[in-house]
């Protein structure tokens, strides 16, 4: 039987009085150069769904000559089936406001945004007050803690695009633009927030750094394997008893290890979505994959954001095809053809689908679309927009041949 | 730097795109939403390629070549993807029995087609997706057709990049994205400066002119009215591009002749308000100089060019010459002078320039103009009606021009291009200021394509600091510095268009640079081989001052030849 690793979410019965914020007080004392490599050391990957290495993009960004970098906690979670982020906005802020701040630090960044999705109204009042009571306690402003730190937090409010929790979008909407990806390169660690080399990093992240940060040893590099190391907060929903977040010890068990952890499920399982709706389904015959990064990719899915929806028989797959089909359509930001025009077609053949039935030529139709958009997309949202849909057509839907 | 494209070696400049490097070893890449001199956009993904190393395809016009990248421009998988997405393009152009190929005001330059071409595409597997966009007849000079918008964006960026005018916008979300205007408010309605760039960078025919030739047919078919035409100066070295000339050809004779067999009653120049136009505004320059009357001096003649500094620098428009366009001029004198002379009342006399613009269609309507041009047609149009009737235009003999709105000078060719107003009021400024006979007559620092072009003349001993600017964009520019007091200059020129007219709105598309160079040579060769090269020796222009305006800048030539403007912030 599988059980929870308790690193990140340690420390849940505290609050930014009691708590003792010994990452940063000992980061405080590193080099900015230290810190990297301990960072880089521990083997973390960004959590928000692409898993590029933490430590590179920090290396990248400390690199940087300017006077002003920016530093941006994404907080914009809008992959669907995914609420890890807003577990540890609502409940365990402090940690990821030390990150944010240990993670400005060793970039160089005196200035630094967050940028919470509209939606979650009840994190954006938590952590309003935790920046307050942070710029009280010496944590924010200048001098931090006595040392020769300055650094300036401000919070956003996304307006409720899917598209702005890709970082080049989410800048563009800081900056009050429309909220569309930008051409890379430049990747904003080169030129960002106003031009300005930004380092934009997902929450659990930050929250894992600070974490890291604490231990004089790097704890995290001895756990999970060796291409995926540490924990990864997996939230859970859909057909299952327990629906909660979830951390896991990467390579510690299966997908059916963590669909039990998580109650069993309510039904008979049909498929699993193991990282959010951007990532393919693996049917119940599939479900014997360690959850790691490269048995996922092996298994032909991903760890992406840790969205995990499990999915009965009791529901109808057209219906859920349309649906997930239309959240692209609203979603696809409308900069490049291939995602626009691809998702808005993806959607009236999956209209005829449900009106006269299945055919072959739908999914070889849809089959080719993906094919365009996976490789020619904009950004990494456009291209992965179909891998959901056409994974439940590669899997369940086949013509009958009379 | 060396890279290996479709595993051949080749050595590269630095910091230039794969696109360009591409181009250079003769293979060409289709690009739909990328404009060279713009900012790429990176939407269509038509330039695609495959990039050894790359997870996903490049987009070739936004990325840099890097030492040793290896590039595939044509593969089977590069091919299909092209092919995809050109049909999803396809599907959202709105094609229908109404939105026809055949009546499409691109249907000779349709950018999608040659494209499809370029890429391949045989068929088209995915139904086109009906939209319900209603049409914008909200301007005077552009329609705007939203249904057949593929919102590629280049009329964003033509409107922002080159003319810094920023009337469009994107608007929506996913496939609801649409281009529109501010609150969706027209282009009628907005600070829109009817310049007609849009119009050159659609490749679709979603951007058009409003088209006055149903209304020229009718008044040739009438009667009861006299039909005169005029011709702007850079029309006849764009006109045989339609009949598959090469761009730069002059073909003055031709247009005049099939403009007779269109049925105008008389053939004009506007070349010859022209001329009358330098010597309007050139003695205004010289009141002004003479006088210590408002300087700079700001020319009058580009109708975009007059709505832009309305909208954004009314604080300058006292820098203005009141002189009225060539154009306007035209339609003046015809109504006033001519009907006069043929014994008819005005009402009778229709009046229809020819135009490389899309702004003078607005020009005729501004209220304190209007009534002397009835009709404006742009290259484009006249190219239209020459075809639907008939005409072998390509076979043509010359003919000649009316008299007396015919005889012209080089000084009025010069008109076409950014640089010539200039170069002919200098002409016939100089000559006045000193009596004396210019001895060189080329004012060769004012020519060529730059954006902005300085020059220093001494007359009389005094230094005139002049500039020349073509584009909107770089008119915003110069002048902020001179707000800023970083500039000073007695005489500038401003014309709306990528080196003035000839690259206007109205012309034929496409109006590349190399396009535009020949277009420019032409006009040159027009002013060498002129007789008269300077305006105030053209005799026609004298005897109106002996018969009808007295002398330059008189009470009637004011009242008639002159105009004032109207501060729209």
């Amino acid at each position: 039987m599988l059980e929870e690793k308790i690193f990140l979410k340690k420390d849940l019965d505290k609050n930014m009085k009691n708590y003792d914020f010994i990452g940063l007080k000992k980061s405080l004392e590193f080099t900015s150069e230290d810190i990297v490599k301990k960072i880089t050391d521990s083997g973390l990957r960004g959590r928000g769904g692409a898993g590029f290495p933490t430590g590179k993009k920090w290396q990248f960004a400390l690199s940087q000559e300017s006077d002003v970098k920016f530093l941006i906690c994404n907080a914009d979670e809008g992959e669907p089936g995914t609420f890890k982020d807003r577990f540890l906005l609502e409940n365990m802020p402090f940690k990821v406001l030390e990150g944010i701040i240990i993670a400005a630090y060793a970039v160089k960044a005196n200035y630094g945004y967050i940028y919470i999705r509209g939606e979650y109204s009840k994190a954006i009042d938590i952590f309003e007050r935790t920046i307050k009571d942070a710029y009280h306690m010496g944590l924010l402003g200048k001098n931090i803690l006595g040392s020769n730190f300055d650094f300036e937090l401000k919070l956003i409010k996304g307006a409720g695009a899917y598209v702005c929790g890709d970082e080049t979008s989410l800048i563009n909407s800081i900056e009050g633009k429309r909220g569309f990806s930008r051409i890379k390169p430049p990747y904003p660690v080169q030129r960002g927030l106003f031009d300005m080399p930004t380092i934009v990093n997902n929450v659990e992240t930050l929250a894992t750094v600070a974490e890291i940060m604490k231990y004089d040893e790097n704890i995290y590099a001895t756990l999970g394997t060796e291409k995926s190391r540490g924990t990864k907060l997996v939230s859970i929903s859909g057909d299952v008893k327990l629906p909660d977040v979830y951390e896991i010890e990467f390579g510690s068990g299966t997908l059916s290890d963590i669909v039990k952890l998580a109650g069993g499920e309510r039904g008979e399982l049909s498929f699993v979505v193991p990282g959010g709706l951007a990532t393919s389904i693996l049917k119940n015959d599939e479900l014997d994959v360690l959850y790691t990064y490269e048995d996922l990719e092996e298994a032909g899915s991903s760890v992406g954001s840790g969205g995990m929806i499990v999915v009965s028989k009791d529901h109808d797959l057209v219906d859920i095809l349309l649906n997930v089909s239309d959240f692209f359509v609203k979603e696809t930001c409308g900069t490049c053809f291939p995602c626009r025009e691809g998702n808005r077609n993806i959607k009236e053949i999956l209209l005829k689908l449900k009106r006269k039935g299945f055919k072959e030529e739908y999914k070889k139709t849809i089959g080719e679309l993906r094919e365009a958009i996976l490789l020619a997309a904009r950004c990494g949202f456009g291209q992965s927009s179909v891998n959901f849909i056409y994974s439940v057509l590669d899997k369940f839907f086949h013509e009958e041949v009379i | 730097m060396k890279i290996y494209i479709n595993n051949r070696e080749y050595d590269m400049p630095q910091d230039i795109s794969i696109l360009d490097a591409v181009k250079k070893a003769n293979i060409k890449i289709p690009t739909l939403c990328y404009v060279e001199g713009m900012d790429p956009y990176g939407g269509c993904r038509l330039c695609v390629v495959e990039v050894e190393g790359s997870r996903t395809l490049v987009p070739s016009c936004a990325v840099k070549i890097s030492e040793g990248m290896k590039i595939k421009t044509h593969s089977e998988k590069v091919r299909k993807v092209r092919r995809t997405i050109m049909q999803l393009i396809v599907a959202s152009h709105g094609i229908s029995c109404e939105l026809n190929c055949l009546t499409c005001p691109k249907a000779t330059s349709c950018e999608l087609k040659t494209i499809a071409e370029e890429i391949g595409v045989t068929k088209i597997n995915i139904p086109p997706v009906e939209k319900y966009l209603p049409t914008d007849f909200s301007s005077y000079s552009i329609v705007r057709e939203p249904t057949k918008c593929i919102v590629c964006g280049r009329c964003i960026r033509a409107c922002s990049n080159i003319q810094s005018v920023n009337i469009f916008t994107f608007a929506n979300r996913g496939p609801n994205t649409i281009v529109t205007t501010f609150m969706n408010e027209g282009m009628g309605n907005v600070d829109c400066t009817n310049c007609g760039q849009c119009v050159m960078n659609c490749p679709t025919g979603a951007l058009h002119e409003v088209y006055h030739i149903d209304g020229v047919w009718n008044a040739i078919n009438d009667p009861e009215k006299v039909v005169v035409v005029q011709t702007a100066p850079a029309v006849r070295v764009a006109l045989g591009e339609p009949f598959g000339m090469e761009p730069g050809t002059i073909s003055t004779g031709k247009m005049v002749a099939a403009l007779r067999l269109l049925g105008f009653d008389k053939v004009f120049d506007t070349n010859f308000t022209a001329d009358l136009t330098i010597v309007e505004e050139g003695t205004e320059f010289i009141h002004r100089f003479k006088e210590g009357g408002k300087l700079p001096l700001f020319t009058s003649c580009s109708p975009g060019w007059i709505k832009f500094i309305e909208h954004n620098y009314p604080e300058f428009l006292p820098h203005l010459s009141s002189a009225k366009s060539p154009q306007q001029m035209f339609g003046a004198v015809a109504k006033h002078y001519y009907a006069k002379k043929l014994g008819i009342p005005k009402e009778k006399l229709i009046v229809v320039s020819i135009m490389p613009c899309t702004a003078k269609k607005y020009e005729m309507n501004r209220p304190e103009l209007a009534g002397d041009v009835d009709f404006v047609l742009t290259t484009r149009e006249l190219a239209k009606m020459i075809k639907e009737s008939g005409i072998d235009f390509k076979n043509l003999p010359d003919e000649k021009y009316d008299d007396p709105f015919g005889i012209t000078t080089g000084a009025a060719a010069i008109f076409g291009v950014s640089g010539g107003v200039m170069e002919a009021a200098l002409r016939t400024a100089y000559e006045i200021l000193t009596g004396k006979e210019l001895e060189k007559i080329d004012f060769v620092a004012v020519r060529g394509l730059n954006k902005v072009k300085e020059a220093e003349i001494e007359i009389n001993g005094k230094k005139i600091r002049i500039a020349v600017v073509n584009t909107l964009g770089a008119a915003r520019k110069l002048l902020e510095k001179m707000k800023n007091g970083e500039v000073e200059y007695h005489f500038v020129e401003f014309m709306a268009c990528p080196g003035g007219c000839i690259g206007g709105g109205g012309q034929p598309i496409p109006s590349t640079e190399e396009v535009l160079i020949k277009r420019m040579e032409a006009i040159y060769d027009i002013d060498y081989d002129s007789k008269l090269r300077k305006s105030h020796e053209n005799p026609a222009v004298k005897k109106l001052y002996e018969e009808f305006l007295g002398e330059p800048n008189s009470e009637i030539a004011h009242h008639i030849l002159h105009t004032h403007y109207v501060a729209r912030s």
